[in-house]
């Protein structure tokens, strides 16, 4: 055991942090897209959502306009 | 009320997925794949969102042709749309996984190949609602597109069983497991996950209720 470890360079100790550094980039990528993909997804439906009231308030004076003329 | 009830629901699931990330943040690396294992945590659970709201849409657009009810049309819709955006992240994620395990972002083994099919499909469906002026028409087209598209599904779920892949087996259902706590946790978010593409899907539903009002209201304008 302490043969094995006294084996242990400097190299394989700062490989070793660049791959945990690695790591924990890419699950931080990994959560970042799968929040922007939904939070985009819920900004669409937001916009979307505002377009339809829009439209029917449009939509409901038009008819009241017609009805009253 | 029932705006408050989904509101309400979206603002837990909300709440449990920022706990739950600060929490699995917390839970010591994997041993052989390190931090980056912990993309599972999301991964899986929109993976299986997606899934079961492929389902929904089937079932809700068989419904649609039996009885032809324009509610089973908007259900399908909305539970399809949502289950898109659930199945894009877990192509993201798992493609950043992928990126640090194998080296490489995309491999065309079965299970990749036929979830992004699977995507394809759905954003066709969606597509081919856009197409279709008609109402009947286009709920009755979408609908038998739906079935068709769900046809895909038992192929992404079954392809790591079906064939060799270089997709991981599944952790639950391959053999393996999770320590207890790390299994509290995949639950906590997998029932997060859920909650909020139910939100959201109940938030497309009405907004497909809008637009049959505003079909209905420019009906009645051009009577007149």
């Amino acid at each position: 055991m302490y043969l094995l470890l006294a084996q242990i360079t400097q190299e394989d100790l700062r490989r070793e942090a660049m791959r945990l550094q690695h790591d924990y980039e890419f699950l931080t990528y990994g959560l970042i897209a799968a929040w922007v993909i939904l939070a985009l997804y819920v900004l669409l439906m937001v916009g979307r959502q505002r377009k339809l009231k829009r439209e029917i308030a449009g939509l409901r004076a038009m008819l009241e306009e017609k009805q009253h003329s | 009320m029932r705006d408050k009830i989904v509101y309400a629901l979206g603002l837990a699931a909300a709440l449990v997925i920022a706990w739950n990330t600060y929490a699995i943040s917390q839970l010591p690396d994997e041993v052989q794949q390190g931090a980056v294992f912990k993309i599972i945590f999301f991964h899986v659970p929109v993976a299986i969102t997606a899934m079961i709201f492929a389902a929904v849409a089937l079932i809700a657009s068989v419904l649609f042709l039996i009885t032809r009810k324009f509610q089973f049309d908007a259900l399908a819709v909305a539970v399809t749309e949502v289950g898109l955006a659930f199945l894009a992240a877990n192509l993201v994620t798992g493609s950043l996984w992928g990126r640090q395990i194998w080296g490489i972002w995309w491999t065309w083994d079965a299970r990749l190949t036929s979830a992004l099919v699977c995507w394809l499909l759905y954003a066709g469906y969606l597509m081919l609602r856009r197409a279709i002026e008609e109402p009947t028409q286009r709920a009755t087209f979408a609908a038998v597109f739906s079935i068709f598209a769900f046809l895909d599904v038992p192929i992404v779920v079954f392809s790591i069983k079906w064939w060799r892949t270089q997709h991981p087996q599944p952790v639950f259902w391959g053999g393996g497991s999770f320590p207890p706590d790390w299994s509290r946790h995949f639950l906590y978010n997998m029932l997060a996950m859920v909650a909020l593409g139910v939100v959201l899907a109940a938030v497309r539903y009405s907004q497909e209720e809008s637009q049959r009002e505003i079909d209905s209201l420019r009906r009645m304008a051009h009577a007149f």
